[in-house]
């Protein structure tokens, strides 16, 4: 149910986009406007607060995209994650880092001297980490004998990895001056996985919980600066007239 | 522009099989049982059914009770290396029961399921010793004649692991 909802969250966003786009193109006269181009750095706010308040979770994100033309967007995530995984029958710790570089493209036609944007994109991701199995249950279907206490292992599988693509929906808003807040949601697909012996990585830094078939959802709540290197005049648009 | 849209809505689309994988599934091979089956002494290619057999482990009062059958699962312990069970042939009848105690030795070994069943334990029997049969303290004579180890690993329960002749 959750992935559920979240997919349809992301549906949603999508469709919504669209809606926008559709209401942007009547705007009638454009004055000359400046396009800026520059780097945005930031960091994923999601994460980093999850670090204070659960005690499973330590990680933190760094994002950056540079921009290429008037719509397009070079980007990349690197991330570290620490997170151990508390299941019925399993518990884990994964420890890993990750990068993914790929590109928005910006659909949003802003007014004026607006700077936000509404973007969809792509990623490569690939990750390496470990995972520790702290303990884990026998399944048993035979109920005659009580169930057998939890097993504690400890064993740690190293040098595992993973590559995966992501589409990513998103936007971001410039609230103060060279200041954005954006928000992400990913759709992931497995490429390549890694596996330790005798256990499975049912975490995955970067691509996160791994679902049968090879599916991942993830997302982010980022705040980034962005950095002017250069400005543009944008060339002066032909005024769409009807007559 | 509108084409990349449409392409990348198309393979967010692709993505989509989500599944269930929650819980653990009951057609899961999961730690398996001990398959025993009967057999006639006298004709030891011919299975024999065995009347009223209760099966308790040894120091437990819950019965695994079998009317009328040639072949029995047992469950082996997951927290030890070893099983004694008591096999009682005609239990309903106090005049003609008889007690035999059979203790499975093996080793254990952890496999790995899915997040939703964890592991499973599979086991392999004793290579010297994978059985060891007892007479309750008062003699009655064996009713088990014979035992013979088919499969020391016991990994499903598609396969016999033990045989018993009577």
């Amino acid at each position: 149910m959750k992935h559920t909802s979240k997919f349809t969250f992301s549906i949603t966003l999508i469709l919504l986009s669209f809606l926008v786009n559709a209401q942007q193109k009547k705007t009638d006269s454009i004055p000359p406007k400046i396009e800026r181009f520059g780097i945005r750095v930031g960091a994923d706010l999601f994460k980093l607060t999850r670090s204070f308040y659960d005690k499973n979770y330590k990680g933190i994100e760094f994002v950056g995209d540079y921009r290429l033309t008037k719509n397009y967007y070079l980007a990349a995530e690197l991330g570290n994650e620490d997170k151990t995984t508390i299941d019925d029958r399993l518990n884990f710790s994964t420890k890993g880092t990750y990068i993914k570089v790929g590109f928005d493209y910006n659909f949003y036609e802003n007014w004026l001297d607006m700077r936000n944007m509404v973007f969809i994109g792509m990623r490569y991701g690939a990750s390496t980490f470990s995972q520790q199995l702290n303990s884990y249950n026998l399944y048993n279907t035979s109920t005659y004998f009580p169930e057998a206490p939890t097993v504690i292992s400890g064993e740690k599988f190293n040098g595992l990895s993973a590559q995966w693509f992501e589409v990513v929906v998103g936007i971001k808003a410039e609230v103060l001056k060279n200041i954005y807040v954006g928000f992400s949601v990913r759709m992931n697909r497995m490429i390549s996985n890694k596996k330790p012996d005798n256990f499975d990585n049912l975490y995955i830094p970067g691509f996160n919980r791994t679902y049968n078939g090879d599916f991942g959802v993830g997302f982010n709540y980022t705040v980034s600066y962005f950095l002017p290197l250069y400005k543009t005049k944008s060339s002066q648009k032909k005024v769409e007239k009807k007559k | 522009m509108k084409k990349i849209i449409l392409l990348l809505l198309l393979l967010s689309l692709s993505f989509s099989s989500c599944e269930k994988d929650d819980i653990c599934d009951a057609t899961t091979a999961t730690t398996p049982k001990l398959i025993i089956e009967f057999y006639d002494i006298l004709n030891p290619t011919v299975l024999k059914k065995v009347t009223n057999l209760a099966v308790k482990e040894v120091g437990s009062t819950s019965v695994l009770g079998f009317i009328s059958e040639s072949k029995i699962q047992l469950p082996l312990k997951t927290n030890e290396d070893l099983t004694k069970y008591g096999l009682i042939l005609n239990s309903t009848d106090a005049t003609i029961d008889n007690e035999d105690f059979l203790q499975f030795n093996y080793t254990r070994q952890s496999i790995f399921v899915s997040r939703a069943c964890g592991y499973k334990t599979i086991f392999t029997l004793d290579p010297t010793t994978p059985y060891i049969k007892n007479e309750t303290s008062t003699p009655d004579g064996y009713w088990i004649q014979n035992i013979t180890v088919k499969t020391s690993n016991i990994t499903t329960e598609n396969e016999t692991h033990i045989k018993i002749y009577f």
